[in-house]
């Protein structure tokens, strides 16, 4: 199976792993910025980012892709994220610079979890696409 | 044919001047609309809250206050936002409700220009807690739900309660 040739994907990384989305859910790669937090209950979310007037929820899937022990992060990236058929940005913090990049599809193992819709194969690299909605909402391995 | 669902861009904050008083609970800073507030006062004057059974029904209720003949139900905000203990050492009253609220401190009256929406991503009590979030001087700053520090299902309990005690004196 290979990918369509006009999908594109951002590679980003979180420690020593690599996650892909789709290109065109991604809005901008900014600069660190300071995370506001207030009292809440919701998990993964680390608080909100003021960008361009609007509030951006950040959402830390590190916990989820690679658990607690991701490195500190250095950029966000910042996505459309589909909720209830509304579109809303959210800011993914990761660990390093991202890439924008085409590949062919590895085939699926089906043991993959909800999150991931697919995986890209660059060189030696099998790299998993994410599902930035269902990544949100997953819930942190304890 | 099936027709893709439209997708909505999240709307822009609504434009709405609003006073609003700044407090703080547990190092965090929340603000309320002034209009619900009725009067900010200190400690003086609270009760201990002890009504049989639903002391531990509604746990962040800490205190009672009367004022001009009427029962005020004091909430603990630390607890009622699920911080940590703080020092409490303001209450702020509230306008048409029998709760008043436990903070820390009070800051200042300040006029917002725009109530964002809390993002959907938040999806727990907070959707609760918040009317929405307010941007002051770069800060972002919940702006706080004030029917929440008492909502129906335990004012119905409070009531209830009141109710079965004054029937025991009576009896």
């Amino acid at each position: 199976m290979t990918a369509n040739a006009d999908k594109s994907y951002v590679l980003f990384p979180l420690g020593k792993k690599r996650f892909a989305l789709p290109a065109e859910v991604v809005t901008e790669l900014a600069r660190p910025d300071s995370v506001q937090t207030f009292p809440h209950q919701t998990p993964l979310l680390s608080g909100v980012l003021v960008r361009r007037g609007r509030i951006v929820p950040v959402c830390d899937v590190a916990q989820v892709l690679v658990g607690p022990a991701a490195p500190p992060r250095k950029f966000y990236l910042i996505a459309n994220c589909k909720r209830e058929s509304l579109q809303e940005l959210t800011a993914v913090p990761v660990t390093g610079e991202c890439e924008l990049a085409s590949a062919p599809f590895a085939p699926l193992t089906g043991r993959e979890p909800q999150y991931i819709s697919g995986l890209l194969a660059i060189g030696e690299e099998t790299i998993e696409i994410v599902v930035l909605e269902k990544l949100v909402s997953a819930e942190v391995p304890a | 044919m099936r027709l893709a669902a439209k997708t909505r861009i999240q709307p822009s904050p609504k434009a709405a001047r609003e006073d609003v008083i700044v407090f703080l609970v547990g190092g965090f800073r929340f603000a309320i609309s002034a209009a619900a507030v009725k009067e900010i006062r200190g400690m003086e004057g609270l009760h201990p809250f002890t009504l049989g059974g639903i002391s531990g029904q509604i746990a962040k209720l800490k205190y009672t206050l009367e004022r001009g003949g009427t029962t005020y139900f004091v909430v603990d905000a630390a607890q009622h936002f699920q911080l940590l203990p703080s020092r409490a050492s303001r209450v702020l009253i509230l306008r048409n409700s029998p709760a008043a609220v436990l903070v820390d401190s009070t800051d200042r009256i300040m006029e917002i220009s725009a109530l964002h929406a809390l993002p959907r991503a938040f999806t727990h009590e907070e959707r609760g807690w918040y009317r929405g979030l307010a941007v002051m001087n770069g800060t972002v700053v919940p702006v706080v739900n004030h029917h929440a520090f008492l909502n129906k299902a335990e004012l119905e309990v409070l009531r209830a309660g009141l109710e079965r005690v004054r029937g025991e004196v009576m009896a």
